[in-house]
């Protein structure tokens, strides 16, 4: 309530100086606004940028905070595999981090994996609805198949996964070597999954051990996630012999415990993760192995730490060069001639084209070659008037939804984005459609993005609007890996997680872009005691008094994570 | 206690006995050696103050603001360019009726760079609503102090007293130092009416309108007429205490003269010299010191100057366009008495930029205002390379 004007009649009456006599409420600042405060939560680029849709800005917070359960769960929300993105995901989250601008990016991937090694064997309880009745088959049980599967359990359906494999994982399992994910991680992740009652039913090839028409009759619908299975064939002369091995199959018999059939001077070709993961797989294997790549450096599709952690190793890479024919004496090989290449045009992809140079033609000694030039589908177990509506992929939407009902496809075997962190969030935005196809309700929008974000509506924030009077520069916390002596001889894990302690800096490094702790800036410099704190609702810290803001935007300019938006008065 | 101090020293040690309680400063020549011994007198524990070390004096200004808008006595000090980049807050503090006390080393102002004595940087900051009294000796640097406070902290207005560079600022002289309680006996503890107290919120300086902007510049005037009584008797009440005291103007050797001095600052020692070689030469010549320039003491001045011959006023000063400054405000205070009282206003020019104001040029000075018969023109310049 405003009090009366005070009116001076003489000079007697009046304060010694210019002082308020009485409070500041006589004076309705708030006409004299033309721009207004409004406290929202924005974007930060980090989640925005997560393939899996995590709520990454959420789970760093918290850990700075300390709740690491409750980081946990935020995690829980999105991904079943946050131990195992913690060590694989290329971590594009990293990448886009603001962070990175001022110190360098927050270290987010073993922020993730901490939480998730942490709650691995003990899984705090989650909420989940009641049993819908329905029941959905999933094929595959890589980390589409799986996530798909756990998102349509917590939403309170039956799951079967068949997988073709003695072991379940896919990719993960079979693809990944064990200095990378360590199997009792993958076990420990997949164990949650199968505990929360989703049945993974191993040795069971779809097309051979159960039919897929029998799939789309038995179950309300098919969620078919079989990943990349196909090595693409080297495509020189002589590459149809027994000493020219897929990489992914050497993969396989590797993490599957079975001999690696590769001689004792393998040349692993191409530039890719199989590459680099095949390629120091042999090394531990004891092979003098080295690397092939028709590009250059630069054009490497392979997660730049393993490139530079297969270099530190000390396999030699040899670029701008490709193999054209296998040489053999008596059967045996002796060696591949290859040719060098220069870089042309851009292609497709946006990376310049090798081209070969004429007359250029070496030989390289080798007694085997490993082809890691790319993977594809084998997509043989669809019926055939399926399989005459695929091309390379099953094509799908972002949703998994295919051209046929009932049936869904998700992961590399739809776009063949080749990350473990894509195939989850294809896996998950697929089995919200499911659920709510099964449940007849609309499709949520914003499905990509985590629960906890979906009501944030801004813009992604930029550097420039982090207000770094507030922030330190502080470098990255990284923990040390493994010395090379010892590590290249074993499969034991080359990267190391962060302490409790290290988490915590590292955590705290986080300028938390676009979303409010509370830090009460805005209602300490507000000159006109214009920002309210409200007390009783949890997701809603501030209001302004539009009767006493006048407009000024000292909040929004002190917000440190632009938190606080101007905007016209209409 | 005594002890041989500067001027410089003796302007830190009066900010000792007065217990100045938080020091905001900048360094700069000749005034650095404030500011040193000051710290020296915090560090050593002998003054329990908050030094406050600034990047400017715009901020040495800003924090002596501050610290006395919440209640502490404050103190700090400058000189020439430092003093001129305090400026608008030197109106912040008289405006806000803050009883701040600065002491400024007269220096001459940039360009051409001159780190020597005169009056422009201070009496540029005529008209801020300070108090200004203008020393003559090491002694006078520190009771004028401990008189500052007493006279600011009852007006609720901001006090500069000022010395000569080196003259006074780097001159070693006897100094009397009263004990810290001694002082308190005759200037109580800091207690403003109105400060920043959580306990009772107010908002300061913030915006007025016309109906009342110029009520509060009146207070000021109000403030600024009670000040002469207030200062006349915080020197006499000194004097009392302490066997010292100054007065607002001081005549030296004036009951009979016809031919008057004026001047201020370092200058009235060597005038009183000149003045008793030439009264024992004959002369009619006396000389009146001025101490506090603001408020103007235009009733003792005139009390002072009726009837006299002629009156010469030494300034160690230009307005350039003008004349000299202390010219002006003797013109002016005499200009409401009877023509037949009234005397003739002589200005003189001298020492600017520190050059040597000796006796010899004050008894040139004696000699021009007693042998020009009219005071043509506004001012003569003295000792100029013609």
């Amino acid at each position: 309530m405003a009090q009366k004007p005070i009116i001076y009649k003489s000079w007697r009456e009046m304060p010694l100086m210019t002082a308020s006599m009485g409070d500041t409420t006589i004076n309705k600042t708030g006409s004299w606004r033309n721009v207004e405060p409004h406290h929202v939560e924005q974007v930060p680029p980090c989640s925005f940028r997560c393939p899996a849709g995590n709520d990454v800005v959420s789970f760093v917070t918290l850990a700075a905070e300390g709740r690491l359960e409750d980081a946990w769960r935020v995690l829980a929300q999105t991904t079943p595999f946050p131990g195992t993105c913690g060590r694989v995901c290329p971590h594009p989250c990293e990448t886009e981090c603001n962070r990175a601008q001022f110190g360098e990016a927050i270290n987010i991937h073993s922020i993730e994996r901490y939480i998730g090694d942490l709650f691995r064997d003990n899984p705090p309880e989650l909420k989940r609805p009641p049993y819908t009745g329905k029941h959905i088959a999933v094929i595959g049980s890589g980390p589409a198949g799986l996530s798909c599967a756990y998102q349509l359990k917590m939403m309170g359906n039956a799951v079967t996964v068949f997988e073709a494999h003695s072991k379940p994982g896919g990719m993960l399992r079979v693809g990944i070597p064990d200095y990378r994910l360590p199997p009792d991680v993958l076990d420990g992740e997949i164990r949650r999954i199968v505990d929360m009652g989703v049945e993974i039913l191993t040795d069971h090839r779809v097309g051979v051990d159960v039919s897929f028409q029998k799939l789309m009759d038995k179950f309300d619908a098919v969620f078919v996630a079989v990943g990349f299975t196909n090595s693409r064939p080297l495509g020189a002369e002589g590459d149809d012999g027994d000493d020219v091995i897929p990489g992914i199959e050497v993969l396989r018999r590797i993490n599957l415990g079975m001999k690696d059939g590769v001689g004792d001077k393998p040349l692993v070709v191409g530039g890719g993760n199989t590459a680099m993961d095949v390629a120091r797989s042999l090394l531990r294997n004891g092979r003098d192995v080295s690397v092939i790549y028709r590009r250059t450096r630069h054009e490497m599709p392979a997660i730049t730490e393993e490139i530079e952690e297969l270099i530190e190793e000390g396999i030699e890479i040899t670029f701008l060069a490709t193999p054209v024919e296998v040489i053999r004496e008596n059967g045996r090989m002796t060696g591949v001639k290859c040719i060098r290449m220069k870089l042309g045009e851009p292609d497709d992809s946006g990376r310049r084209r090798p081209v070969p140079i004429e007359g250029s033609e070496y030989i390289i000694k080798a007694d085997c070659v490993v082809t890691a030039i790319g993977e594809t589908t084998d997509l043989t177990f669809l019926p055939d008037e399926i399989l005459a509506k695929t091309s390379w992929n099953i094509p799908a939407d972002e949703l998994g939804r295919t051209l046929f009902s009932k049936m869904y496809a998700g992961g590399d075997v739809a776009d063949g984005a080749g990350t473990v962190t894509a195939a989850i969030g294809y896996g998950r935005r697929a089995a919200i459609a499911i659920d709510a196809s099964l449940r007849g309700e609309a499709i949520p929008e914003n499905a990509a993005v985590s629960p906890s974000l979906r009501d944030r509506t801004g813009y992604v924030v930029p550097f420039e609007e982090i207000n770094l009077a507030y922030f330190e520069e502080l470098p990255r916390l990284e923990p040390v890996p493994l010395e090379i002596e010892p590590r290249i001889k074993t499969y034991d894990e080359v990267r190391q997680g962060f302490s409790e302690e290290d988490l915590t800096r590292e955590a705290r490094r986080c300028f938390s872009c676009g979303t409010c702790p509370a830090c009460d800036n805005c209602f300490i410099f507000c000159p006109d005691v214009a920002v309210i704190k409200v007390k009783d609702d949890p997701d809603k810290f501030y209001i302004v008094d539009t009767e006493y803001c006048k407009g000024c935007g000292l909040c929004a300019a002190e917000c440190p994570r632009s938190c606080i938006v101007m905007k016209s008065v209409r | 206690m005594q002890k041989v101090l500067t001027g410089n020293e003796a302007a830190a040690w009066g900010a000792m006995c007065a217990q100045a309680q938080v020091i905001s400063a900048y360094p700069i020549t000749p005034q650095t050696t404030i500011i040193e011994e000051l710290a020296n007198l915090v560090a050593n524990g002998m003054l329990d103050a908050r030094f406050i070390k600034v990047e400017s004096e715009h901020s040495a200004m800003a924090g002596c603001i501050g610290a006395q808008a919440a209640g502490a006595r404050t103190f700090t000090a400058t000189s020439s360019q430092g003093l001129a980049l305090m400026h608008e807050l030197l109106h912040w503090a008289a405006l806000g009726r803050l009883p701040v006390v600065m002491a400024d080393v007269n220096r001459a102002m940039a360009p051409g760079w001159s780190i020597w004595t005169d009056q422009n940087d201070s009496l540029a900051q005529r008209d801020t609503g300070w108090l200004h009294y203008y020393c003559e000796s090491n002694q006078e640097v520190l009771d004028t102090v401990i008189q500052s406070y007493k006279v600011a902290e009852t007006v609720d207005l901001p006090v500069m007293l000022v010395l000569d560079a080196f003259f006074l600022s780097h001159t070693y002289e006897a100094v009397h130092i009263p004990s810290q309680d001694e002082t308190a006996k005759y200037l109580p503890p800091y207690k403003p009416s109105i400060y920043l107290d959580v306990k009772d919120p107010h908002a300061f300086g913030g915006i007025v309108q016309q109906d009342v902007y110029m009520e509060f510049r009146y207070k000021m005037q109000v403030a600024m007429n009670e000040a002469l009584e207030v200062a006349e008797k915080a020197d006499d009440d000194f004097r009392e205490m302490f066997g010292r005291g100054y007065g607002l103007i001081e005549p030296y050797r004036l009951d009979d003269a016809d031919y008057v001095l004026v001047t201020s600052g370092t200058v009235a020692s060597t005038a009183r010299v000149t003045v008793d070689d030439l009264r024992e030469k004959g002369h009619s010549v006396g000389m009146l010191k001025i101490r506090m320039l603001r408020p103007f003491p235009f009733e003792k001045v005139r009390q002072i100057l009726s009837g006299r011959k002629r009156v010469a006023v030494l300034d160690r000063n230009i307005c350039v366009g003008m004349g000299g400054i202390f010219t002006q405000e003797i013109r002016n205070a005499m200009y409401h008495i009877p023509e037949d009282k009234r005397p003739s206003i002589y200005g003189y020019i001298v020492g600017l930029g520190g050059r040597d104001v000796s006796p010899e040029v004050i008894a040139s000075i004696a000699e021009d205002v007693q042998k020009r018969a009219v005071a043509d023109g506004e001012q003569v310049w003295i000792g100029l390379k013609e």
